[in-house]
């Protein structure tokens, strides 16, 4: 079972010129998780995750907290909007690298990369190293879970 | 006294030394690398053994230390801190200035039991979290409590390393501190809280976006087990009381904080893994190395010849010598480590004791020099550090700038303080 037969080939993109503010813009337009920049040649130079920019909103110090259940309200938080000097960087400011896998290779490999970097969706990259789709999760679970059906 | 075994000796301790202020190697590693380096040189010429290195090293520090250090990681995962810091933010109905003097007393009460860097570490988070929740800066509150620590750790045996080098050095016990220090620091305590409330008058008048908020945190739910805080708060409570009187019962502090160690240990029964993973071994390793090596000082004969030297020091006024001891000592902690500074300058003042000065009052000048010298940079304690590294994860960052503006009159007004009170009561000490 290779992953291009399970990928959504439909991909959005971003370029890496683009600002914080275009790629929170095509995130709510599209409903994604996930959003590969580019470069000039369509090849992923990295991704940027729909958690990294809420990060920009809920900022870091809820992790130096072991529980929040105590916080019932978070009060000014929740109208809190990031500065528009963070919003107009470049996306460039929350790329990170990204994971990807060949369109040959296997449902397994895909799954256990997912697994490791605690990914949602995984980029998918053709022999010349184009973007050429994208796969989550649930596409990959349910595609290696399919095979159970012929179990007798 | 051999000349040679003197110079090689000082050699070690002062390259030790400037490595560690140069903190381009770990402190530790530079101490452990130091001591063996001592005794090595000192078995090869004849002025230190590997047994005399053993008994140079202070185990009632160390064991008073290490049992604070058991008890304070087994407080911290039950969410004690936390507790208090949102009770502070229910009793400020999110008003700014009283939330500055709630968290500022919590800090200092805290830290005068507990390690200053626990007590920030545990402190601080909360207080960035509860200042996004009403929507106002951190950042006073944050400062205030670097140097509030700082300040608390003053006032008792127990509340800063270099008060337990000198407790264990001059023989000072919980109780001296409480007469000698507790009230200087208290004065000076208030001092600093209203010169940070005037110094912060700017960020503090601002209105939280959101006050009512804060009401809506729920202290029951930040102690993960109730039940354990319960037996620990008990078991400190008991050691504490047991500090106050340790003198009167002939106990040695590291039995106190030992003795209280184990009993926490064996009423919760924690993973004692988990216990011991939050130990500053680090701390210790360091301690007990800069121990060796003062003793290959003092086999060396270095001590006699300091005594020699302070001979000429000795008929210096003590009152005016106190003085100078106090703003040369913060001066030096502001930039270094105090714990060596510490380390470094109980020799010279048992040195001026035995020339003939009465050195009483000095090691109260020491412990004050120590401690409120760390307010004067942001790099002057741990403290600061950890506030410091905090706040850069905030929409405030603290700026070495903002620390001169707001920390360094802090330790002026701190030390100057002291001078004065220590100038007016020298007679009683």
């Amino acid at each position: 079972m290779i992953i291009s037969k399970h990928m959504k080939r439909n991909v959005v993109s971003i370029h890496a010129t683009a600002s914080v503010r275009e790629a929170a813009a095509i995130f709510v337009k599209k409903h994604i998780g996930l959003l590969p920049v580019v470069d000039d040649d369509d090849k992923p130079i990295g991704i940027v995750s729909l958690k990294d920019l809420l990060s920009l909103e809920l900022p870091d110090f809820v992790s130096f907290i072991a529980d929040v259940d105590f916080v019932h309200d978070f009060g000014a938080v929740e109208t809190t909007r990031p500065p528009a000097r963070v919003l107009d960087k470049s996306v460039k400011s929350l790329v990170k690298p990204a994971i990807t896998v060949e369109e040959e290779d296997g449902l397994l490999r895909a799954y256990a990369l997912m697994l490791q970097h605690d990914l949602h969706d995984i980029v998918v990259i053709s022999k010349n190293g184009r973007l050429s789709g994208i796969a989550s999760r649930v596409d990959i679970g349910t595609a290696i879970l399919s095979a159970w059906e012929e179990v007798d | 006294m051999n000349p040679a075994a003197a110079t090689v000796s000082i050699l070690i301790f002062f390259g030790s030394l400037i490595l560690i202020f140069s903190e381009k190697i770990n402190r530790s590693i530079v101490a452990i690398a130091g001591s063996m380096l001592m005794i090595i040189v000192g078995r090869a010429m004849n002025f230190y053994s590997e047994e005399a290195a053993i008994e140079a090293i202070d185990f009632s520090t160390l064991g008073l230390l290490l049992g604070m250090m058991i008890l304070v990681a087994m407080l911290e995962p039950t969410g004690f801190f936390e507790y208090l810091a949102v009770l502070a933010a229910r009793a400020s109905r999110g008003q700014p200035i009283r939330l500055f003097f709630l968290l500022g007393s919590i800090t200092t009460v805290l830290s005068m039991f507990l390690d200053n860097v626990t007590t920030v570490v545990l402190i601080a988070p909360v207080t960035i979290l509860i200042s996004e929740i009403l929507g106002i800066s951190p950042l006073p509150f944050l400062v205030t409590e670097a140097l509030l620590s700082n300040t608390g750790g003053v006032a008792t045996l127990v509340g800063d390393p270099p008060n337990v080098l000198i407790g264990s050095a001059a023989g000072l016990s919980f109780a001296d501190f409480l007469i000698y220090s507790m009230p200087i620091v208290a004065v000076t305590w208030v001092g600093t809280l209203f010169l940070l409330r005037y110094l912060f008058r700017k960020e503090l008048s601002r209105r939280p976006r959101n006050a009512k908020a804060v009401m809506r945190l729920n202290p029951a739910e930040t102690l993960n087990h109730p039940k354990t805080a319960r037996r620990i708060l008990i078991v400190l409570c008991g050691a504490i009381l047991f500090f106050f009187i340790h003198h009167l019962l002939h106990i040695e502090p590291f039995l106190v904080a030992m003795g209280a160690a184990a009993t926490a240990l064996i009423w919760v029964q924690p993973d004692i893994n988990e216990v011991v993973k939050k130990v500053e071994w680090s701390v210790l390793i360091f301690f007990g190395a800069l121990f060796v090596m003062v003793g290959g000082l003092e086999h060396a004969g270095v001590l006699e010849a300091i005594v020699d030297l302070m001979r000429g020091a000795a008929s210096i006024d003590p009152v005016l010598f106190g003085v100078i001891l106090i703003w040369v000592v913060a001066a030096l902690s502001a930039v270094v480590d105090n714990v060596p500074i510490t380390i470094a300058l109980i020799p010279v003042i048992h040195g001026l004791g035995e020339a003939g000065m009465d050195v009483r009052p000095l090691w109260w000048a020491l412990a004050f020099g120590a401690g409120f010298g760390g307010n004067g940079t942001i790099i002057g304690s741990t403290a600061n550090i950890i506030v410091t590294n905090l706040s850069e994860k905030t929409r405030t960052p603290i700026t070495s700038s903002l620390w001169m503006k707001r920390g360094l009159p802090v330790m002026l007004v701190a030390c100057a303080i002291a001078s004065i009170l220590y100038t007016i009561i020298y007679r009683w000490f």
